[in-house]
């Protein structure tokens, strides 16, 4: 009775719901993100939809970060690590750790051309309390500033790709799955570091980003004259592996080490200077009596003393005899399991060279939702979808009264909605509160639509003709493309700017739209057709 | 065949100074509210945390509703600035200006579930975060109505015709801002996403009965009526729809959701109102006594 070629339209609606269908469902398809762990939720699903911290619960912590720039500024001679130590010395809230020098390829060694687009060298200073004037001053009167030098708040890009891979580490080394950093730029320039984590309350998840991250070890010795002085032995990048916390047999718990081959012999004789090393090993009072002990080792975490230890006879032997350097193995002792854990995650992701501002001022955001929210609003806002369509449904078919006209209407307003389902599952896109919005807008502007063709069609009653139908056909289209272009070009804004919460309804408000123009809308058009002309 | 009709105005018994009358009056009295919140408050609609910076917790409690907020007040030490309940659900949303110095969205879910409270949500937003989000919301409002108006200007090509359609797209979004304003409801994300939505809802009608009126042949009263047929459907298979999903996600506490709807319900109410007395009005006049064509 019908044959492809003309219903292509209807033909080309099936083919995009069974793609859109096949996304959805089939196994073949379903997220593997490997070692990133995937999506809690999308697994334990029947579909292959992702779902958005909303709709899964979870934390999402945006913040900048901390710390002030100096662009074009000139090092001279002085090699990254003197320029740290000068530019420092000048600052009273900032250490060397804090001051991050970086160059840039000098303009004079570049062809013109290349001259131009390369930056040069920067200074950034990433401590609290550091303001854009003090950066001047101390850059003015250390030397380092030009006529071309510039200071503004924020960090470099250098800086902040290094805080996103640093802190996927350390959410991928406490084992928080399916958890995402990444950096967002709003509208007005402002760089935002983004970090999900399914399934994870705000605390913890801003304790873990919110700590710098930086472990030393320092030896702490008497100077002879009554006094100690504390020196840097062991920096986060000296260790070359750094094995599994565990607990101590005497309480306590450490952290086994491995110092690389180039820093040991290094390290092994500062530990023979500072009398460590010393015959007998050293016995370490220093939280009891910091001012009356013999030489300790410290563990600084995040700037403070977390734990000191002395030096156990057998490994001062091997220190004092060299062998030890031939195989530089070494224990950091902590005063509980969770600290020792702590220390390793810092050790292994690294330091943060900057940290996230979580202050009033800064512009960040923290949401939590709890699991159980995410489930409810996932449950619930599919119930509200379904009780809004069956309310459409019970509107067109009251209006029409003629099954004919109004259930290839209801059908093809959800078609839409199961292909952009589909096109979400195939690209992952997780669905949150803003998405199904936009789905609500698909299926009103739809049906809308839908019903401009219906009465257009059928008006004046009996269609004779095929070039009867087409012409009437064609005018309906008019509106319903002006309407689509008004909605796209209404819709644009929103999709390009990165608003956050609304990106998501904007795109697939308009991909709706687009959807139902090209595809389904011209395909009911067929099937009132069929309906209508056909068996006359 | 039967249908629920759509009634047959008998449009030839008002004078188009009539028709455009009420709109223009609600149009002004909107305009006015708003205008007048602006000199009062500061700012011409209530708005939510998302762009004044605060913090939202949502928790879940069992029992009476007064023992229940007094048991919120007690586990917070800053003083929530309102306190919500969500029916049928026991979850009270709560929420708390940003203030320099305040304990911050991690401290105040540490204070809730050290009361015992089972925090359902947490979301905060800092002060100038908010005001950079009110920027974009309030640009590409203004942005996607801008590019809205040229469209219909391209399309249409006549001026009177088009500036109908622009004039009743803004009393669109101009009426449901002022009785969000009269009713309480705070400017969120959702409710900006809602006004986007009713451009280009109320452009679809005006669309409609502007192509009927000026491109197709026939008596201007039976263009209407066949125009009105089609749109009133629309915008009441719209509301339809649009009042049960509020009603729905209201029960469930689903926020975004019920803010959508409640302002699209607005929305199309005043464009049902706009489009056919307002936008109508000034057809007629422009197809009747218009400039010399």
């Amino acid at each position: 009775m019908v044959d492809v070629r003309e219903n292509w339209r209807v033909a080309l609606l099936v083919v995009f719901i069974l793609i859109a269908g096949f996304a959805l469902l089939s196994p073949t398809l379903a997220a593997d993100d490997g070692a990133a762990g995937s999506d809690v939720a999308a697994t334990s699903s029947v579909t292959n939809l992702q779902y958005g911290l909303e709709l899964s619960g979870g934390t999402r912590v945006r913040a900048p970060l901390v710390g002030v720039t100096a662009e074009d500024v000139s090092f001279g001679a002085d090699s990254t690590r003197a320029v740290e130590q000068a530019v420092a010395d000048e600052l009273e809230n900032a250490g060397p750790a804090d001051v991050i020098a970086r160059t840039g390829v000098p303009a004079g060694q570049q062809s013109s051309a290349q001259a131009q687009s390369e930056t040069t060298s920067t200074v950034e200073v990433t401590a609290e309390n550091v303001t854009t004037d003090e950066l001047a001053a101390a850059l003015d009167a250390t030397g380092y500033a030009t006529e071309e030098t510039e200071v503004r708040d924020g960090v470099t890009d250098a800086t902040r790709q290094e805080v996103v891979r640093i802190l996927q580490n350390k959410i991928n080394e406490a084992g928080l799955s399916g958890g995402t950093v990444q950096q967002v730029t709003t509208a007005q320039g402002e760089n935002y570091v983004l970090v999900e984590v399914p399934n994870q309350d705000a605390s913890s998840v801003r304790e873990l980003v919110s700590e710098r991250g930086t472990v030393v070890i320092e030896a702490y010795y008497p100077t002879g004259n009554g006094s100690y002085a504390r020196d840097v032995v062991l920096q986060q990048e000296d260790f070359q592996s750094i094995g599994t916390a565990q607990e101590g047999r005497s309480g306590g718990a450490y952290v086994p080490v491995t110092v690389s081959e180039s820093v040991a012999p290094e390290f092994q004789q500062s530990m023979v200077d500072t009398g460590l090393a010393q015959q007998g090993g050293t016995r370490c009072v220093y939280q009891q009596d910091r001012n009356n002990t013999e030489a300790c080792l410290l563990l600084v975490v995040n700037g403070e003393v977390t734990n000191a230890f002395g030096m156990s006879p057998g490994l001062a032997d091997t220190l004092r005899s060299g062998e030890w350097a031939q195989d530089p193995v070494f224990q950091l002792q902590t005063t509980n399991v969770s600290e020792a854990q702590d220390v390793a995650i810092n050790l292994r992701a690294g330091a943060l060279p900057a940290q996230l501002d979580f202050s009033q001022e800064s512009g960040g955001t923290v949401s939590y939702i709890s699991p159980s929210q995410g489930a409810d609003f996932r449950i619930n806002s599919l119930i509200t979808g379904i009780i809004a369509v069956l309310a459409v449904s019970g509107t067109v078919f009251v209006r029409y009264s003629d099954v004919r006209i109004a259930a290839p209407m209801i059908v093809t307003a959800l078609s839409e909605v199961v292909i952009l389902l589909g096109f979400a599952a195939g690209i992952g896109y997780p669905l949150d509160l803003s998405v199904i919005a936009g789905f609500i807008a698909v299926i009103g502007t739809g049906v809308d639509d839908l019903i401009i063709i219906a009465d257009e069609v059928m008006a004046e009653g009996e269609i004779n003709s095929r070039r009867v139908f087409q012409s009437r056909f064609r005018k309906a289209f008019w509106v319903i493309g002006a309407a689509a272009a008004t909605t796209i070009i209404a819709m644009s804004p929103l999709a390009i700017l990165s608003l956050g919460d609304l990106q998501g309804f904007a795109i697939f408000t308009i991909l709706g739209v687009v959807v139902g123009v090209l595809i389904t809308r011209p395909a009911y058009g067929d099937i009132l057709r069929s309906l209508t002309t056909v068996d006359r | 065949m039967v249908e629920f009709t759509v009634p047959e105005v008998d449009y030839t018994r008002y004078t188009n100074r009539q028709l455009a009358a009420i709109p223009l009056a609600v149009l002004v009295v909107a305009l006015l509210i708003i205008a007048g919140w602006y000199v009062m408050t500061g700012s011409p609609v209530n708005q939510g945390i998302a762009f004044t910076g605060g913090t939202e917790v949502q928790v879940a409690i069992d029992g009476p509703q007064s023992a229940a907020e007094e048991q919120i007040r007690q586990a917070f030490s800053a003083e929530p600035e309102t306190i919500r309940s969500v029916p049928a659900q026991n979850v009270y949303v709560i929420t708390f200006q940003s203030e320099a110095g305040s304990v911050g969205a991690a401290g105040l879910e540490r204070q809730a579930q050290d009361a015992g409270l089972d925090v359902r949500s947490v979301s905060s937003v800092s002060a100038s975060f908010g005001s950079n989000t009110q920027v974009l919301a309030l640009g590409g409002l203004g942005v996607a109505f801008l590019g809205m108006s040229v469209l219909v200007f391209a399309m249409f090509r006549v001026f009177v015709p088009s500036i109908a359609v622009v004039i009743s797209a803004f009393s669109d979004i101009v009426i449901p801002l002022a009785l969000m304003n009269v009713l309480g409801i705070e400017l969120s994300l959702g409710t900006v996403a809602a006004l986007l939505m009713l451009i280009g809802y109320s452009v679809d009608s005006d669309i409609l009965l502007n192509n009927h009126i000026l491109r197709r042949s026939g008596d201007f009263y039976e263009s209407t009526y066949r125009a009105m047929r089609t749109g009133v459907t629309m915008t009441l298979t719209s509301i339809t729809a649009m009042i049960v999903m509020t009603i729905t996600a209201t029960l469930f506490g689903i926020q975004l959701l019920a803010a959508i709807g409640t302002v699209l319900v607005f929305g199309l109410a005043a464009d049902l109102m706009n489009t056919y007395l307002l936008n109508l009005s000034l057809l007629r006049w422009y197809k009747f006594k218009g400039v010399a064509r």
